[in-house]
């Protein structure tokens, strides 16, 4: 978060804007603090609902999407760490985002629609039924009833078992931690499988730009 | 015994009218609560009077159909239909229908009276066919509204994250 910090102050004179949004269903008292430790001055959303995810066929955080001046999507759906964090993160993402900041469109890192369209994490229709699924469990979670938050949380992620959102959310909550035993044993089978748990980062520069 | 009797058939028709007996619910409809004080009871579906409709998705019932900006969905309004009823001249519209002719998913806590919808696949297309970037409307942490659209203009990172 402070390497975004320092690539905003830098670069939000260039048209550059950043929108951070905490995928938290704990609300203020869960994502507020990191947001006041960075001291971020870009726009900060805590967002229980995990609407962004939803509308953006995000499955992980964290993600990153670039939207162009006019509105539409030039790189989506990447596991997009600031830094290397050692067992996990990537020094490699935030210099291109400094690019694309001062060179726009003339980016090499800039996707064409048919890139973008290809990145956009597909849904099955159950898929689409888990957000609704969520957002009522998560009325139930701010309302402070659990048993009834746990039952359509685990629906949304039944619906959806694409979404390490959903289940790493609830799991916070019914192990007392996201990265726990369920965490693990799922991440492990995925990877078994040959899958990537990070939707991975395709950092290569266009030809013909 | 005659006035509990006469009291009985009172409840009974005020029932079937569908004035006794509506009962409240809570619509979830993506980052909007909306609290319906009168619904028409129905096991399965959700009805509310035409104005509340708005309140829940901006959906206006006109004598064309129920209608969202350019959009509109054919309502038959002189008889009982699928989506609309008149009961002792209340105007009831089915929302879960108009939900399932749009294919917006919904998920309901019938015990509760708690509906909650999803986003139409109408409103998905753009993204998904033409990698238009998804409008949203959001409150910031001082709570002032963010909407992506204001941006126009600028380039945007948008970013998610989570503390869990």
């Amino acid at each position: 978060m402070p390497v975004w910090q320092a690539i905003y102050e830098e670069l939000k004179t260039n048209n550059f804007e950043i929108i951070s949004v905490a995928q938290d269903s704990g609300g203020e008292a869960a994502a507020g603090p990191i947001f006041d430790a960075a001291n971020v001055s870009y726009t900060a959303i805590i967002d229980v609902n995990h609407h962004i995810s939803a509308l953006y066929n995000l499955v992980n955080v964290p993600s990153g999407v670039w939207i162009d001046e006019e509105g539409r999507v030039v790189r989506i759906n990447e596991g997009t760490y600031a830094k290397n964090h050692g067992s996990f993160g990537t020094d490699e993402y935030a210099p291109i985002v400094r690019d694309w900041a001062i060179n726009g469109a003339n980016s090499p890192y800039v996707w064409d629609k048919d890139q973008v369209l290809g990145h956009i994490f597909q849904r099955t229709e159950d898929a689409e039924r888990a957000q609704p699924a969520f957002l009522l469990g998560t009325h139930y979670f701010t309302h402070e009833n659990e048993e009834k938050a746990e039952y359509y949380w685990t629906m949304a992620q039944e619906l959806d078992p694409d979404s390490w959102n959903y289940l790493r959310q609830d799991l916070l909550y019914e192990e007392g931690g996201s990265a726990g035993p369920e965490w693990r044993a799922r991440r492990t089978a995925e990877e078994g499988r040959g899958e990537t748990y990070y939707a991975p980062l395709e950092i290569e520069e266009q030809a013909n730009r | 015994m005659k006035k509990l009797k006469i009291l009985g058939f009172l409840v009974a028709g005020l029932l079937i009218s569908g004035i006794v007996g509506a009962q409240g619910a809570t619509v979830l409809y993506n980052e909007r609560v909306i609290e319906v004080a009168n619904t028409l009871p129905d096991a399965t579906d959700l009805w509310v009077a035409p104005e509340d409709l708005t309140r829940i998705n901006d959906f206006v019932l006109k004598p064309e159909g129920a209608c969202l900006d350019a959009l509109c969905i054919p309502v038959l309004q002189d008889r009982d239909s699928e989506m609309f009823v008149r009961r002792s001249g209340q105007d009831w519209f089915n929302v879960t229908v108009l939900a399932d002719k749009l294919q917006q998913a919904h998920v309901t806590d019938y015990e509760d009276g708690i509906w909650s919808f999803g986003v139409m696949p109408l409103e998905r297309t753009p993204f998904l066919k033409g990698g238009v970037a998804p409008d949203f409307e959001l409150a910031d942490r001082d709570g002032k509204l963010v909407k992506l659209s204001d941006f126009r203009g600028k380039k945007v990172l948008l970013l998610t994250w989570a503390s869990w």
